[in-house]
């Protein structure tokens, strides 16, 4: 079938099998590889986009899904090469990162979270980020990273 | 922390690497693409253990998309692979099936959909046989040999003083049996290579690996080609934690097989359920343990039994039988100890390098042992631990004695100074309080695991850039920055100037592999070498340029500066082109090697390590009595790193290993049931979620360590066994039960609960 879709602000068709995921969409076709997979289960996070804004796991997303939607993965995040979001400074800054896997689903998570709550709370960050394992950090420093984003972000608007 | 007189060290570094990880700019090894590449997937055995008779490849080979099937009969070399001897692990299997997640056949096809499918229609015929579950069954008289030479892979014993003498002196002594479970380590990134015919005659393999040299010499082994002929390129690894070496080896020397028979690149790239059933775990390990104290809390003896379940395979089962054996007794000095350890063969997923190696297990017995004794003489916990710890001059369980970087006393110290700051809170009586302490010691690089080099290579380009490469593996850890760090220093150049790539075989000395807690000691003493060679090209030709003496010459803030004048300046890029001109070099490679291990073999007595690093961890937690539910409240991880290269890295490294210490504690656990695992997936098997930290708060402690840069050492490993086994010990201060098995989980504390009250009912 044949699907249209805006991905990172870009218009897409692509024809796609009726048991396609979009994570082999992303990565096979379009080539952002950005978009991990860690499990295939829905049980890491680390394939996280955001489908009109909401998370979701892409390796449990057909693609025929996509149809008419707008998704956003990590490339789309800092258009401006050379200029990182907020988010992606913030986890760099803090040293939420090591490995980087879980890196790009967990900055799209925390996006999805502070689109809509620009100020959570510990405890709201760590509902929103439930779903990303991370296994190198021991995820005290994502969570200062968020808190520092959504700072920097308020300050900003 | 020690006042800083340097200009990059010590201070707070963003990853080198990081933006490359923020923006999924970064190319891990299953984000690579070549025109024509295949895909591997393998086929695997499904039975613990059973006669291997025939497998029939016929029905995939007919499959769509599938290219070719490689068996152990086509494999090309002697398909066995380990990563010390003995070698006996076959790549694919052959004759007789060890474990039900051995590989036995290898479908390589268009589509990696087209491999999987086509992997289900190899048919093997396998005559099972009663496979041999536990460490006891396998040690019993009469028990089936695994393996021709029977089920014990290796035994050794540390002999130092007399035990048995040291029993007769103490007042009370303390007998009991611990048991850890398997861990596996999760890396959110599952195995991948991809291996590409490079048109030059030769192969490159780009590999999420923790070994390089490992992975080529085991490839070139196996395929029949020298390891001239291949270069092996570290892609950006997902995490390994000591888990990307055997199973990295396996699939490569599988995907090489497949590229030279094939002439197109194959990449193999593992499902989460295979990274599980297929690649090593942390030893599951039975110890019994036996202290004898005086009243005092001096300890006059120590003996150890360890007895560890290895699986199928060797894999660094011998290593790590020599790690426990080695850490046993603890960071103390005691007179007499004796320690026993063994590893065995069984019918289940092989058994390997994990963070820590053996030293988590170990620790969090001889601690729980340990804080016992205190509670029974009614001593504190830290006084204990302080009265017995070592100091300088002291010598360890192998008769080392210790001159310098002992810093187990500061770090106990630390410790209860930070404590009197944490306030007091008010106590719920829904919650059950309880405090747990923990000190450590932990052995740095290779030591008596064997030769200890590094490879690096610094370059100076005309610009005044620089260029380092090591052949030890960035893994998350940090050491990217590290090495860049070391370099900008003896440079005198900012951070930004200075790329620190990933490992390329081509271009560096085998170093190894970048296992036990050694990147930033040995890899950091390398980049220093390579470094001050081109830092003494350069102070030569400014010497020229400045009609001066070399020594006159100081390197900073990207100029060459005189040092009895500090304006007269010249940049770095204009000293670095007069040099290139002049004739002197301006890249080194240098091959550095660590002080060599001396001791004795039967008795395991002597110099062992080039540093150890020291630790001691507070954890304060609250169980609710109604659901057996663990909040950490406080956590304090002390550790003695020498000097601090990267405060943002050492926080990370501390916080990180402490979460999988508190795993391996209270919630992992992987499920046999008659040799195959039950929970090979993130839903059944328990790996903490963020909703599970704890609030790790990391003090150093800066004792110089002449052998490594800057007076560094490691510190990767160490606070997996300090966070392991504060935990156990706090949880079982606060239901004052002592829990002698972990993982302890929230059901096992609530059974225990449970049935405690009904006995005093």
């Amino acid at each position: 079938m044949e699907i249209n879709f805006i991905c990172n602000g870009r218009e897409r068709q692509a024809v796609i099998g009726g048991d396609t995921r979009a994570l082999d969409l992303l990565r096979e076709d379009l080539n952002l590889t950005g978009t991990k997979e860690g499990c295939g289960k829905g049980e890491c996070g680390a394939c996280t986009i955001l489908l009109d804004g909401e998370p979701v796991s892409s390796c449990l997303l057909p693609a025929a899904k996509l149809d008419g939607r707008k998704i956003l993965t990590i490339e789309g995040l800092n258009p401006e090469s050379g200029k990182l979001h907020p988010i992606q400074q913030a986890f760099l800054d803090t040293g939420a990162v090591q490995c980087g896997f879980c890196t790009p689903g967990m900055i799209l998570s925390t996006k999805a979270l502070l689109d809509k709550n620009p100020a959570p709370s510990t405890a709201e960050v760590e509902i929103a980020l439930s779903g990303n394992i991370c296994r190198c950090t021991g995820y005290g420093k994502i969570v200062q990273a968020v808190l520092l984003a959504s700072e920097r972000l308020q300050v900003k608007s | 922390m020690s006042e800083n007189k340097y200009s990059v060290i010590g201070k707070p570094q963003i990853k080198v690497d990081g933006t490359e990880l923020v923006t999924g700019g970064a190319r891990f090894a299953g984000d690579l693409r070549f025109p024509g590449m295949l895909h591997g997937y393998a086929a695997r055995a499904g039975v613990p253990a059973g006669l291997l008779n025939k497998v029939d490849s016929s029905r995939a080979e007919a499959a769509e998309g599938v290219v070719c099937v490689i068996t152990a009969e086509n494999i090309g070399g002697p398909n066995l692979m380990g990563i010390m001897p003995p070698f006996d692990q076959p790549v694919l299997g052959a004759d007789e099936i060890r474990y039900a997640g051995e590989s036995i056949a290898f479908v390589v096809a268009e589509t990696k959909r087209e491999a999987k499918k086509a992997a289900r229609l190899i048919e093997a015929d396998i005559k099972p046989v009663k496979p041999v579950l536990t460490v006891e069954d396998a040690l019993a008289e009469g028990a089936r040999k695994i393996h021709p030479g029977g089920n014990v892979t290796f035994t050794r014993q540390l002999i130092k003083g007399d035990a048995a003498k040291g029993f007769d002196e103490a007042d009370i002594v303390l007998e009991d049996d611990f048991e850890t479970s398997f861990q596996e380590h999760a890396y959110i990134e599952p195995e991948a290579v991809c291996v590409v015919p490079s048109g030059d005659n030769r192969l490159t393999v780009y590999a999420s690996c923790q070994s390089p040299y490992h992975l080529r010499g085991q490839i070139a082994a196996n395929i029949g080609l020298p390891m001239s002929k291949l270069k092996v390129v570290q892609a950006y690894t997902g995490g390994s934690f000591g888990g990307k070496d055997d199973v990295a080896s396996e699939i490569g020397i599988l995907a090489a097989a497949a590229a030279l028979k094939t002439g197109k690149p194959v990449m193999v790239s593992h499902d989460r359920e295979e990274s599980i059933i297929g690649s090593n775990f942390r030893h599951a390990i039975k110890i019994h343990y036996k202290t004898g104290l005086k009243k005092d809390g001096t300890i006059t003896a120590r003996e150890v039994k360890i007895l560890l379940d290895g699986g199928a395979y060797a894999s660094e089962s011998p290593f790590v039988v020599m790690k426990a054996l080695i850490h046993a007794a603890g960071p103390y000095s005691i007179a007499n100890v004796f320690v026993e350890s063994t590893a065995v063969y069984t019918n289940k997923t092989y058994a390997g390098a994990f963070r820590g190696f053996g030293v988590p297990q170990v620790t969090f017995a001889s601690e729980s042992q340990l804080q016992e004794a205190a509670d029974k003489l009614g001593l504190d916990a830290l006084a204990i631990r302080k009265k017995n710890a070592l100091r300088p001059g002291d010598s360890t369980a192998t008769s080392q004695v210790l001159d310098e970087s002992v810093g187990i006393v500061q770090t106990i110290d630390a410790v209860v100074k930070r404590a009197a700051e944490v306030p007091v809170i008010d106590e719920d009586e829904r919650f059950l309080y309880g405090t747990g302490y923990a000190s450590l010691i932990q052995g740095i690089s290779n030591g008596a695991e064997g030769i200890d080099v590094v490879g690096a290579s610094v370059q100076m380009s005309q610009d005044g850039s620089v260029l380092v490469g090591t052949g030890l593996t960035e893994l998350g850890q940090g050491s990217r920055t590290v090495f860049a760090q070391i370099a900008a220093e003896v440079l005198g150049v900012p951070l930004e100037r200075v790329t620190a790539r990933l490992v390329d075989t081509d271009s560096v000395h085998d170093s190894g592999a970048t296992v036990a807690s050694r990147a930033t000691t040995t890899g950091g003493m390398a980049v220093f070498k390579a470094a001050t060679e081109v830092k003494n090209s350069l102070t030569q030709m400014a010497a020229l340029m400045f009609k001066t003496e070399a020594e006159n010459i100081v390197l900073k803030e990207g100029f060459a500066v005189l040092s009895f004048d500090d304006s007269a300046r010249i940049p770095i890029a204009d000293v670095a082109t007069a040099a290139y001109w002049t004739g002197f070099p301006i890249m080194n490679m240098a091959f550095s090697r660590a002080p060599d291990a001396d001791y004795d073999h039967d008795t395991h007595q002597g110099k062992i390590y080039i540093a150890y690093n020291f630790g001691t961890h507070m954890m304060k937690i609250r169980i609710e009595k109604s659901t057996g539910k663990v909040d950490v409240l406080n956590h304090i991880a002390s550790h003695d790193v020498g000097k601090v290269i990267n405060p943002l890295g050492l926080t990370g490294q501390v916080e990180g290993a402490s979460l999988i210490g508190y795993g391996l504690a209270h919630m992992e656990k992987i499920e046999y049931e008659n040799g195959i695992i039950r929970n090979p997936n993130f839903a059944d098997y328990a790996v903490p979620t963020i909703m599970d930290r704890i609030p790790t708060e990391v003090i150093a402690v800066e004792e110089f360590n002449s052998t490594g840069p800057f007076g560094a050492k490691g510190v990767g490993e160490p606070p997996v066994a300090g966070a392991a086994a504060a935990f156990v010990n706090a949880v079982s201060d606060a239901a004052g039960i002592r829990f002698r098995k972990i993982p302890v989980t929230r059901q096992d504390i609530m059974l225990a609960l449970r049935s405690r009250d009904s006995e005093e009912e």
